[in-house]
């Protein structure tokens, strides 16, 4: 009872001396920051800033849909067979919702953002300007990448607000065209360029990185002006949210030259340190996050902060890999290997039989068949003989036995031996249907850290995604120079590219459009262009017709065989090569006409009548 | 007994619980051909789609229904009715806006008519030697439709298209004569020259159109 007493006491006394407390319930909250918080602060609006630089959409980047890059032409999938991955080997045709994006929850925060900075009362008026500039920047590349997956869009440039009247019509857009989007991207870009500094910044956009966007851009839209009116039936809709008017070729070609001379005008330059080994240097020039001058825009990691990646665990050479499990995922293909040209500047098919096809060409080493090519070669594929972190990597399939009239193949188990003492199957394959080992002959070097215990889950990688660099911008250059028929500059800008690769002073004379897109093939690999290329010149569903004879379609693997043949010295402990089908390929790749724009989902069809669907479903 | 009564409570509960808010599988079976002229229109096996639609639900998303090669089509659906729309751009066919309502009510079936660019008469396979060659007519059904190329396939099994093929010829439209008898010839490949028989199939493209018309396929006796 007394107990009680106090209690009551204690209750009230807390009661009274706490009533009188002015707006005791309205309190900071401790858990979130709030929208004035946000925007009353700079290191804030980085913060949001952040979050948008890493949600940019990729088709297959380093982090995002890495696994992607596997379902082209330029890798096969050889990681593991689970979780469902080794369906890219066997992709009957695209779906046409594979490149589906309806990205306008980051348009809405872009424009949260905006609206936000425009009305904080804490921002000098310098400060205002280029966070505005670098939202825009960030709607700008959003926009950039919807277009180029669904043709035109909703321009939405203020954040919807439903007033909750029961009526929603005023939030339902229609598409805009096609072009209008593009000239949207092209102004944009124009009006922010002086406003956005960041100048000397790789990870935030600065002036130079929004040239290279616009360069981009307006390539994009200037080749689908020109080759979507030449295919022969134009893929179009009647309101123009597909297709844009061949008379805009030049325009968009223009503009892109334009921003390409403004950036190769600026302090970049191509990465050349390693002048004694092009191959390394071009690897460095992917790799290198310091001191390296070709970068404009990347996706940045940081090991020792724990923002990193795993993407060398996943792809490392089997023999070099430092964990367990995982290792090769990404293959690249004899089809690439093949577009990297001979110095001499002949096309790169590799001569593994002789001239007349009677027989096999005989290389001593197993690096030979590959001797005086692009340097980028090296740059980008671990192939038969060459080294990765100072470790050289075993890629032998097994040995080849004559026996009197023809060759037996005989393979066996990872470094086994053969009877003969030597090495029968190399540490690195390639096995015809092993998991986590490549089934192609070839691993990937391009963006694989070198550094040691890189390719551990624990301690992972920070290379970082390359977004934008001075090596793409040459080669849009040189596109949209020569598309505008001014050949001697196109053909400046892809000499002083290829002088890095190893080829000499001026090595082409002649160009072709041929010639110009197997270098941006070669040049730009696993670095999100391919796919985009092909579909803006309107040739995916030519390349990749899904025909099981199709030198495009079917992807192909180089296995390495010593041969065995005592008694003939000049073929004996020599190596030959056999072209094939990538063991583990199954389907040709099937581009239709109705992947050149993906389909909108059916719930935005049915939430906005206004919204039209594309051609062909 | 208290205790036998909780198991046969907790059997009671186990053996009933999944039958609570269940339906059952659809059991109706909607079955169809795509028609031009009383004939089946042959197309890439699991290319051209059909759609079906059933208003009144919440969820409104359709139901994608592909046609098989000979040109038929089936879905197993619930009772009910429903839309069934000709896929625009999609089949080598004109496009026809016009949905068909399908009351689906136990097994049904639809006939879908369309009207195709172009369609093959007298189609006839010969092999001799090495090769494989088809004489066809190609007959122009719409008048503003322009011709792109025939093809003819070589396949090892019944299901022939342009992916499920181990050869292939193909002859453009400038050197095909609307209306009059052509022939077209393929090489058998090495490999399969000493197979018994192979499967044979015409196809005709229609400039702008992703899919082809094809020929039924033919079973071509080798020995």
């Amino acid at each position: 009872m007394k107990n009680i007493n106090i209690y009551i006491g204690f209750i009230i006394c807390t009661i009274i001396f706490n009533a009188c407390k002015k707006d005791f319930l309205e309190r900071e909250p401790q858990s979130i920051v709030v929208e004035d918080q946000v925007y009353g602060d700079p290191k804030l609006i980085e913060g949001v800033l952040a979050n948008l630089y890493n949600r940019i959409p990729t088709d297959a980047s380093l982090t995002n849909r890495w696994t992607e890059h596997t379902a082209y032409d330029d890798a096969v999938w050889s990681g593991s067979g689970n979780a469902g991955d080794e369906y890219r080997n066997n992709i009957i045709s695209y779906p046409v919702d594979r490149w589906r994006l309806w990205d306008y929850g980051f348009i809405r925060d872009v424009n949260l953002g905006i609206e936000g900075v425009q009305k904080s009362t804490k921002l000098t008026a310098q400060q205002k300007a280029q966070f505005n500039a670098e939202f825009r920047f960030l709607r700008a590349y959003d926009y950039f990448e919807m277009v180029k997956r669904m043709g035109g869009v909703p321009l939405v440039t203020t954040p919807l607000v439903y007033d909750y009247s029961g009526d929603a019509t005023n939030l339902q857009l229609p598409r805009s065209k096609e072009v209008d989007v593009y000239d949207f991207i092209g102004t944009e870009l124009d009006a922010i360029v002086n406003h956005i500094e960041n100048n000397g910044s790789t990870s935030r956009a600065n002036k130079y990185a929004v040239l290279a966007l616009k360069c981009r851009a307006m390539l994009y839209a200037g080749s689908l002006a020109k080759y979507n009116n030449l295919m022969a039936s134009p893929i179009t809709l009647p309101g123009g949210e597909v297709g844009i008017p061949a008379q805009r070729a030049a325009d968009f070609y223009n503009k892109a030259l334009d921003a390409a001379k403004q950036v190769i005008a600026g302090p970049y330059s191509l990465y050349k340190s390693n002048a004694a080994n092009l191959g390394e240097n071009f690897y460095e020039a992917l790799t290198k996050k310091t001191g390296n001058p070709e970068l404009i825009l990347i996706q940045d990691f940081l090991q020792s902060k724990g923002f990193k990646h795993g993407f060398s665990y996943d792809n490392i050479a089997r023999s070099l890999r430092e964990d367990n499990l995982a290792s090769s995922a990404i293959a690249p293909t004899l089809n690439l290997v093949e577009k990297y040209e001979y110095l001499d500047g002949t096309a790169g098919n590799l001569k593994t039989r002789n001239a007349d096809n009677s027989d096999y060409v005989y290389y001593t080493n197993t690096q030979d068949i590959f001797a005086n090519k692009d340097a980028r070669l090296y740059g980008t594929i671990i192939y038969p003989g060459t080294s990765f972190r100072n470790t050289p990597v075993n890629i032998q399939a097994g040995v080849a036995l004559w026996n009197g009239t023809s060759y037996q193949i005989i393979e066996g188990d990872l470094g086994a031996r053969y009877t003969d003492g030597k090495l029968l199957t190399g540490l690195d394959g390639p096995q015809r249907s092993a998991l986590d080992l490549s089934n192609t002959g070839f691993y990937l070097r391009k963006f694989i850290d070198n550094t040691p215990l890189a390719s551990t889950r624990t301690r992972g990688t920070d290379i970082a995604w390359i977004r934008f660099r001075l090596g793409e911008v040459y080669l849009n250059a040189a596109e949209a120079a020569f598309e505008l028929g001014q050949t001697a500059s196109a053909l400046s800008y892809m000499n002083t590219l290829r002088e890095r690769a190893g080829f000499g002073a001026n090595s082409l004379s002649t160009l072709t459009i041929d010639r110009i897109r197997n270098e941006r093939r070669v040049e730009l690999a696993f670095e999100d262009h391919r796919v985009w290329d092909l579909a803006r010149w309107r040739i995916a569903d030519q390349v990749w017709n899904g025909s099981t004879n199709s030198p495009d379609a079917m992807l192909y693997a180089l296995y390495p065989y010593r041969v065995v043949r005592p008694g003939d010295a000049a073929r004996h402990d020599k190596y030959i090569f056999i072209k094939q089908v990538a063991p583990r390929f199954k389907a040709p790749r099937f581009y239709q006409i109705g992947n050149y724009y993906s389909s909108i989902e059916q719930a935005v069809l049915n939430n906005n009548p206004k919204i039209i669907r594309n051609p062909f479903h | 007994m208290k205790k036998i009564s909780y198991i046969v409570l907790f059997c009671l509960m186990a053996f009933f619980s999944c039958k609570k808010d269940n339906y059952d599988a659809p059991t109706s079976r909607l079955t169809g051909r795509i028609l031009y002229q009383n004939q089946t229109v042959g197309v890439r096996s699991d290319g051209v789609q059909l759609e079906l639609w059933q208003h009144g639900y919440s969820l409104f998303t359709k139901i994608p229904v592909f046609v098989a090669q000979d040109g038929t089509f089936s879905a197993t659906l619930f009772d009910g009715d429903y839309k069934l729309v000709r896929l625009r751009g999609n089949g080598p066919w004109l496009d026809n806006p016009d949905s068909i309502a399908v009351k689906v009510s136990g097994n049904t079936q639809v006939d879908v008519p369309v009207v195709p660019h172009f369609t093959f008469g007298n189609v006839s396979f010969n092999k001799s030697g090495n090769t494989v060659s088809a004489t066809f007519t190609v007959q122009q059904v719409t008048s503003t439709s322009v011709l792109e190329r025939v093809n003819l396939y070589l396949g090892t099994t019944m299901i022939v298209d342009n992916t499920r093929q181990d050869a292939s010829a193909e002859k453009l439209a400038a050197d095909i004569v609307i209306g009059q008898s052509g022939t077209i010839t393929v090489n058998i490949p090495a490999a399969l020259a000493s197979r018994n028989f192979m499967y044979a199939r015409l196809a005709v493209k229609t400039n702008g159109v992703g899919e082809a018309l094809f020929s039924a396929p033919q079973r071509i006796e080798f020995k």
